[in-house]
């Protein structure tokens, strides 16, 4: 077996000592961050709501500040490629 | 032995405004037989809007959008896809492959006049202004002193 499943990782995960006893509410990486659903279809022609994601640069936010799972951060990137091919959003800088 | 099968796609066409300003009918006409002449069942086809570009295309700063769905086999895309490189009326296209087709394209298509369409170099419409909320005081209204 891999030494992860062994080590208890200094306990604060299973309600060691060091925290008095109490579940800690951060994981081993970090708090979970709480997943963010699309409130509207990730569609290359939904520009007004594709913008929203989009810095003054132009460039696409990352899932950090978009919230998004892995599959609709994809999907809103493919979305915002395809919105700069059809002329419908600026490659650089704001709309 | 070609394995053949057929799909639903969807093509974002951008139309020149120089060629749509000649007449909307026979060019979306000519453009729905670029897709019927290699074998393509046009499921719904309509202009989807007409607006100022995001960055100008070979000198365009405004285009109209003419947004089609169609059966095809997918050995027929490639052919679809040479003719619509060709042709001088698009200024660019999007071809990619849909699930199905969205119930909106089936609503009739408005009435479009082209001479209505605004010159190249018209500029952007300014961005609405947000006028400041109306404070009503409460006071003047009901005649009520907030004062005990």
């Amino acid at each position: 077996m891999s030494t992860m499943s062994q080590s208890n990782g200094g306990g604060s995960r299973d309600g060691g000592s060091r925290d008095g006893g109490r579940r800690s509410k951060f994981g081993r990486f970090g708090a979970r961050r709480r997943e963010v659903l699309p409130e509207e279809p990730l569609d290359y022609k939904n520009v007004a709501y594709l913008a929203k994601f989009v810095s003054a640069n132009g460039r696409i936010q990352s899932r950090k500040r978009t919230g998004f799972s892995g599959q609709n951060q994809r999907l809103l990137a493919a979305a915002i490629k395809r919105a700069r091919l059809c002329a419908l959003m600026p490659f650089v800088g704001r709309m | 032995m070609k394995l053949q099968r057929t799909r639903t796609y969807e093509c974002m066409c951008l139309l020149d405004n120089r060629e749509v300003r000649k007449g909307w009918q026979p060019l979306k006409d000519a453009m729905l037989a670029m897709f019927t002449k290699h074998g393509a069942k046009i499921l719904s086809g309509k202009r989807w809007d007409e607006r100022r570009l995001a960055y100008p295309i070979k000198g365009q700063h405004r285009g109209t959008y003419l947004l089609v769905y169609f059966g095809a086999d997918t050995q027929a895309l490639a052919g679809i896809r040479r003719d619509l490189q060709f042709s001088e009326s698009l200024l660019r296209f999007l071809l990619v492959e849909c699930a199905e087709v969205p119930q909106s394209a089936y609503e009739p298509e408005g009435d479009f006049d082209v001479n209505n369409i605004p010159a190249d170099d018209a500029p952007a419409l300014p961005p609405p202004v947000e006028e400041p909320p109306v404070e009503v005081s409460s006071t003047i209204e009901t005649g009520q002193s907030t004062e005990a």
